[in-house]
């Protein structure tokens, strides 16, 4: 297996592959993020939504990407009943809930087209793919109390493609729900698709437990909540995650070590 | 159809009819005996559908934890959306014009209680929504606009359910009498034949909210199976058979007949039409298929008993629809939904037969009296016109009476001023009764057709004069 | 109304509702399942665990909460404690939940949400249902074979220390 690791959009990615991809394709993908982030990155101040926020240029006068990108994200708010939004309480509109997701998606789309087999990290956001005659990629869910341990496996690759992880002690700011603090710390979404996993996450936190039984019930989503004491939810599909975790643990357990 | 004379070897006493007439009594009360059975049939029936209904929840587990305010609300609407369900699904049986129905009940008593119906399920419906929603919205601390908005958009077959209680508010409001009168027919049908479409819709949210009625539980089988049966009930009586009807006869229009101011008689041809069974005093839902009257199916009854090949109606212009079907050309289709009434001797427990008509009521009286095997004696007839043009008919009534040795009367007249009696001003004036007309009065089958005013009143007297309910008979057409 | 079917059918419809209740409340009991050993109040605490439990678990807040008894928390002394034990019946928009969990000596084992009136798995509304999960020990994130790893975003700099950098070394 090979793993190529980047950086871009202020964090690092981490792309693992079954076979060693070629320059071109890596250049590639690179080069995906690197245009999103110069066309939505709010801490440069010469990417295009700068512009919008600074008052240069009105979102209307933009390329038609960036507006169906704001589009999506307004859909998003409605499906999500305003949980996620990219509206920040400064009026600053903020595509950054959907521009990583998207960009995963782009760079999934490109790296399908040279392998079957490839996990992208980005930050957190995970999408992959595995070959038909591939095992799933095995990724943890961190415990947001100790980063260094995990409170779940997740399975991905065929059945679900991506996962998405939200906290609350995202990168040092605080999602506010709309009905005060947070009731969840962390809320991790796997799906088939990165963007509902990464805006869905983002809207559980913001959200309620009534919000979150809605959002498991409206969407083909797994889910696991960690809320403020400590206590777990999950759906069939991410308690399966939480045994696999619990196995691992009784079986390191019981193996001597060496 | 001619009637067996009776001898008169018996002589005619007062109070004991002569022995022929008793045992023909006899045997009538024995078959309305068992009409009344299965009509209590029916009614229970009825009843136990409403009660299983309220079972289905009752047998769901989640009746049996009831902890708070909000499950207690909610658990009420359930039960009213179910009932309210089930009397919707009834009223549907009830319009399907089931022969059965008809043969022991009477079609048209069956749609007056389609139309009792029809506000206390509405409330039903409405009492439902409101519950569920406040129900809801106290469990997820939601006012009741703010539950309404996250059921509309949360639950996928809300929206229609929303539909389905807007066209059922049409279609109830559009049926009460003092919005109906003012509507034209055909808009108030048309608004009416949304009730299917609100029924059909309301389906999907009560299989897929909640959880009385969940998949894999008896309940979702049972209500489907009671949907299939009432649609299916509508499917089979309400166009199969009536289109099965319509073809195997081929009836059509071979002349049309002014027999006086406004009314018209219908001659209509066919074959085969003994086969339809119809009984004197029996009525058929009618539509001639021309360009401007095919849309207006018109509840008529049979002037004449059909015989082989030809039938007649007799209709009298009350609106624009019948007006339209007096300039019906000849060779024009018929299509026949019945026959249906139980206005007909097949009613009768009494020995003796009383029957009063007043304009185009004659029309069931006229083959109603065609139809009965009579003894001399046995009937009494009374006509009533408003004026001389309402005579239609009247010779061949005349006819019959004088073959059957039955005993006609005429009363021709206005009515009185005050309004109050069915009687013309001036046998009102000179005493003439109900009981002054009809020798034989209590042991007699009444059958009473007219306007519905006038109708209401020769039946007041009836009841008043001490005639027990059964024996009073009367042709109800309002569809 | 006639007086003979308004009887019959008040009877017909009493007899009815009583049979619908009675077969709803068999239905309940079924799935009460008596426990076995003393009930140990129920609250879902891990009884006895391995030193390097995270300190701030604590009972899973979860719109149902099992307590079958009154909720007290035994030490973890009592090893005898096995059986299954159900929590209080919730309602839900989508119909009672109940959660079950089953204890063998001592240790809470599963806690599972029963879904009393729905068998057939309709739709994904009920099948969905993010329901309580017992916190368990935390695996240690070295001793798993994972290739990535999904919490919280961290920055470039905040990559060299992170989880998922040891992660991508391993890899390589």
């Amino acid at each position: 297996m090979t793993v190529h690791v980047f950086d871009t959009m202020g964090t690092v990615a981490s792309l693992h592959t079954a076979e060693p991809l070629s320059h071109v394709d890596l250049a590639a993908v690179e080069a995906i993020f690197v245009r999103y982030d110069r066309t939505y990155s709010l801490y440069d101040a010469a990417s295009d939504l700068s512009r919008v926020a600074s008052g240069d240029v009105r979102l209307s006068e933009t390329s038609s990407e960036i507006r169906d990108t704001y589009a999506l994200a307004l859909d998003w708010r409605q499906k999500t009943d305003g949980l996620f939004t990219p509206h920040r309480p400064d009026d600053v509109v903020d595509l950054s809930g959907v521009v990583k997701a998207l960009a995963i998606d782009e760079a999934g789309t490109l790296l399908s087209g040279s392998t079957d087999d490839w996990l992208l990290t980005v930050g957190g956001d995970i999408l992959g793919s595995r070959g038909v005659d591939s095992v799933d990629w095995s990724v943890g869910v961190v415990d947001p109390d100790d980063r260094g341990r995990l409170i779940g496996i997740a399975g991905l690759g065929s059945a679900r493609r991506a996962l998405a992880t939200s906290g609350i002690a995202e990168r040092g700011e605080h999602i506010w729900s709309r009905n005060g603090r947070s009731h969840y710390v962390q809320a991790t979404v796997a799906a088939d698709d990165i963007v509902t996993a990464d805006v869905l996450a983002t809207a559980i936190i913001a959200g309620t437990p009534d919000d979150l039984d809605r959002i498991s019930s409206q969407w083909d989503v797994d889910v696991l909540t960690v809320d403020r004491d400590g206590a777990m939810r999950g759906t069939p599909g991410a308690a399966e995650w939480t045994r696999r975790c619990a196995a691992a643990a009784t079986e390191r357990a019981s193996t001597p070590s060496v | 159809m001619t009637s067996t004379l009776g001898t008169r070897s018996a002589p005619r006493l007062p109070h004991a009819p002569a022995p022929s007439l008793q045992v023909a009594a006899k045997s009538r009360r024995r078959d309305h005996r068992r009409r009344s059975a299965a009509v209590d049939g029916l009614s229970i029936l009825v009843w136990v559908s409403g009660a299983l209904a309220v079972a289905l929840y009752l047998a769901s587990p989640g009746a049996h934890i009831l902890g708070s305010v909000s499950s207690v609300v909610t658990a009420l609407g359930i039960v009213a959306g179910l009932l309210a369900t089930d009397l919707v699904l009834v009223m549907i049986v009830l319009a399907a014009r089931v022969p059965l129905v008809d043969r022991v009940f009477g079609t048209d008593r069956a749609i007056a209680v389609h139309r009792s119906l029809g506000k206390p399920v509405l409330y039903l419906i409405l009492v439902h929504g409101l519950l569920i929603t406040i129900g809801y919205g106290l469990a997820d601390s939601k006012n009741p606009v703010g539950e309404t908005i996250s059921l509309f958009t949360t639950l996928d077959d809300m929206p229609l359910a929303y539909l389905s209680l807007a066209l059922f508010i049409a279609v109830v409001v559009t049926s009460l009498v003092a919005v109906r009168r003012r509507m034209p027919y055909e808009a108030w049908h048309v608004i009416h034949l949304l009730s299917y479409i609100a029924v059909a819709v309301a389906l999907p949210h009560q299989l897929s909210v909640g959880s009385v009625l969940a998949s894999g539980t008896w309940q979702r089988v049972y209500w489907i199976a009671l949907y299939v049966v009432a649609l299916g009930a509508i499917a089979v009586f309400r166009f199969a058979m009536p289109a099965v009807v319509t073809f195997r006869h081929r009836i059509r229009v071979i002349d049309v007949e002014q027999i006086a101011p406004g009314v018209v008689s219908i001659h209509l041809a066919g074959q085969d039409l003994t086969r339809l069974g119809v009984r004197g005093g029996q009525y058929g839902v009618w539509r001639f298929w021309t360009a401007n009257t095919w849309w207006h199916a018109h509840p008529v009854s049979f002037s004449s008993v059909p015989d082989e090949n030809r039938a007649r109606i007799t209709v009298r212009d009350l609106g624009a629809g019948s007006r339209r079907l007096s300039r019906i050309r000849p060779g024009a289709f018929v299509s026949l939904e019945g026959p249906y009434g139980l206005f007909t001797a097949k009613a009768r427990t009494a020995p003796y037969l009383a029957l009063i008509a007043s304009g185009i009521g004659i029309t069931p009286i006229r083959s109603l009296l065609e139809d009965s095997p009579l003894r001399a004696h046995e009937a009494t007839i009374l006509l009533r016109g408003s004026d001389p043009d309402q005579r239609y008919l009247w010779n061949e009534v005349a006819g019959i009476a004088r073959a059957t040795k039955s005993d006609v009367f005429a009363m021709i007249g206005p009515r009185a001023s005050h309004g109050d009696a069915w009687q013309s001003a001036e046998d009102w004036n000179r005493g003439v009764t109900l009981e002054s007309t009809f020798p034989h009065l209590l042991q007699s089958d009444i059958y009473v057709c007219g306007p519905q005013a006038w109708t209401d009143l020769v039946v007041r007297d009836a009841r008043l004069a001490g005639v027990p309910e059964h024996q009073i008979h009367q042709e109800r057409f309002t569809s | 109304m006639r007086k003979r079917a308004t009887a019959g059918g008040i009877v017909a419809s009493a007899a009815i509702l009583a049979l619908g209740w009675h077969l709803g409340a068999d239905q309940v009991a079924a799935t009460t399942v008596p426990a076995t050993g003393t009930a140990a109040g129920g609250a879902a605490t891990p009884s006895a665990s391995s030193g390097a439990t995270p300190s701030s678990t604590a009972s899973p807040s979860a719109t149902a909460t099992p307590t079958t008894g009154t909720g007290t928390t035994k030490s973890s002394g009592k090893a005898a404690i096995s059986g299954t034990f159900q929590g209080t019946t919730e309602q839900t928009q989508f119909g009672p939940m109940q959660v079950e969990i089953v204890v063998a000596a001592g240790k809470i084992t599963d806690v599972k949400a029963l879904q009393l009136t729905n068998q057939g798995g309709r739709s994904v509304e009920i099948s969905n249902y993010a329901a309580p999960i017992l916190r368990t020990e935390a695996l240690n994130a070295q001793s798993a074979s994972i290739q990535s790893v999904s919490g919280a975003t961290y920055t470039s700099g905040g990559y060299i220390s992170s989880l998922q950098s040891a992660i991508d070394k391993a890899g390589l």
